[in-house]
């Protein structure tokens, strides 16, 4: 009995003295100290070390774009590590081409920041901050699409170019037990600095559409980081297609406004592609803009009108339209802005008129 | 068939955060292998197969891809919507390829039922016959599946 009892006791002990080692292991081999990152070879900073180099970058107030949460399903923050990064991963390999591995180019969310780093980033990215702002107006455009209008409190003004997006953080709600981020275009001015606005168009359980379309109310407090991109105005002078749809109107509408406020003399074309009627939004202001540049028009085309919806203008998808209107595209520039799907399509017919893909712009983040 | 180790990996794959936010599980606490048998075990009783269900899926996909992201009307009487988003998602089972984060809507007019699915669900469902853990945001339920999108034994 008593030899019993010892050999429990000593078993006992010994799953102790395990048990005990094992938490000492996990408290102590898997911290990581203070690393430093030396970003573009100037500026340093001392980091804890231990998370991934977006989120690290991002409690340092250097937001890298991404449209994923940083789980490697984008491909959208890429930086170039020099130094410190390790092999590169599994999941890194499908987003980077073999130049880019070459050259070191790495997405920061996979990176673990574990020793010191040397990175490089474009130095737009120093111009993104993030920004508290209060919602001012919600305004229902169609069934499905809204434009939420902001006031930028802190810092109370952004600069940014006609065509670029910025990323709205939705707050943990129903859908989401953490915050998430969303990229959508500027639909703005940007001469007007103090305010933005967005189109947002409802996504059955998006969460972020389903914030912004069905809990987000006036005089709610967000916050956004940006301005991003690299889509936009070009200073060539070529004649402009600008060809959209749904939410894809933003960006082209902000570009216009910059184009009517420096009084531009290119000539633009704007096929705007929507089901039917209830589909089309902001034909009083677009009209403003044919009155307010010189050679602009905008041209919206029906793929399915109603017939209630008595349509005399264009029919049929968006790519037929502008195959029908465009017939030498090999001097022009193109703007796309709507569905991947709808971006590819458009790209084709453009190819087929002639223009190269070097005139082809595009952010194709739907 | 018990659950493998190979089946195990799989199943961390699964799980949120690793390759989805919400993961492919949702609240559903069978293991993986469970999970498949039940689903094979419904898809015929319903008298259909994986391969039946996955071809429908994508027959209303590519239809409605021709909507370049607006709403179309396909086989008379389903409202499809194809949409996606930046991205591609590998497969939690292993091998090579990535799947588009493409958004299938189909709402059925006649019954005014909807369903939402993606180009990975069509995959899964296709090569795997996986359609997602009980409570998972892209759950397909073969009868659901079956009724909305009036899928019938061949």
């Amino acid at each position: 009995m008593t030899a019993l009892l010892i050999a429990v006791g000593v078993l006992c002990a010994i799953n102790t003295g395990l048990a005990l080692l094992l938490m000492i292991a996990a408290a102590t081999l898997g911290r990581v100290g203070p690393c430093r990152i030396t970003i573009n070879g100037e500026k340093a900073l001392t980091v804890a070390g231990g998370r991934s180099l977006l989120a690290t970058l991002k409690d340092e107030h250097l937001f890298i774009p991404s449209a994923c949460g940083g789980r490697g399903s984008c491909g959208l923050c890429k930086v170039t590590v020099l130094e410190g990064a390790g092999t590169l991963l599994p999941t890194e390999t499908p987003w980077l081409t073999p130049e880019e591995q070459k050259a070191n180019v790495r997405l920061a969310c996979q990176v673990k920041v574990r020793r010191d780093l040397q990175i490089r980033i474009p130095d737009e990215l120093f111009q993104v901050k993030q920004y508290r702002a209060r919602v001012t107006d919600l305004a229902d455009l169609t069934h499905d699409i809204k434009q939420v209008t902001l006031e930028l409190e802190e810092p109370p003004e952004i600069r940014f170019k006609a065509g670029q997006y910025i990323q709205l953080e939705v707050p943990p709600y129903a859908l989401t037990d953490e915050p998430v981020y969303r990229a959508y275009s500027v639909a703005s001015d940007p001469a007007d600095t103090r305010r933005i606005e967005l189109e947002i168009r409802y996504v059955h359980n998006g969460i972020c559409t389903t914030y912004v379309h069905k809990h987000l109310k006036v005089g709610d407090t967000v916050t956004l980081n940006g301005p991003y991109g690299e889509f936009g105005l070009t200073d060539s002078g070529a004649e402009m297609l600008c060809i959209a749809g749904g939410s894809g109107m933003a960006p082209i509408k902000s570009i216009l406004h910059e184009m009517a406020r420096t009084r531009s003399p290119r000539r633009c074309r704007y096929f705007f592609g929507a089901r039917a009627r209830r589909d089309l939004f902001l034909l009083e202001p677009m009209r403003e803009l044919e009155k307010a540049l010189p050679d602009f028009r905008f041209i919206p085309a029906l793929s399915n009108p109603d017939p209630a919806d008595a349509w005399e203008g264009e029919t049929g998808r968006v790519t037929e339209v502008v195959a029908r209107h465009v017939q030498d595209a090999s001097q022009a520039e193109a703007f796309l802005c709507g569905s991947p799907l709808m971006i590819d399509a458009c790209i084709q017919v453009l190819r087929d008129k002639g223009m190269p893909d070097s005139k082809i712009f595009y952010d194709k983040f739907s | 068939m018990k659950q493998s180790r190979q089946d195990d990996i799989i199943q961390d794959r699964m799980r949120p955060g690793v390759i989805t936010r919400d993961g492919l599980l949702g609240s559903d606490r069978r293991s993986l292998r469970d999970i498949l048998e039940a689903d094979e075990a419904e898809v015929c009783r319903l008298g259909l197969s994986h391969a039946a269900i996955a071809a429908r899926l994508r027959d209303l996909r590519d239809a409605g891809a021709q909507g370049l992201g607006e709403p179309v009307t396909v086989f008379d009487h389903f409202e499809v919507r194809v949409d996606s988003v930046r991205g591609l998602l590998p497969c939690p089972f292993p091998h090579e390829g990535l799947c588009r984060k493409e958004f299938v809507d189909v709402r059925n007019l006649r019954s005014d039922e909807r369903v939402t699915y993606t180009e990975m669900n069509i995959h899964m469902i296709e090569a795997h016959g996986f359609y997602e853990g009980t409570g998972s945001p892209f759950r397909q339920e073969p009868a659901v599946l079956a009724r909305v999108l009036e899928i019938s034994c061949a």
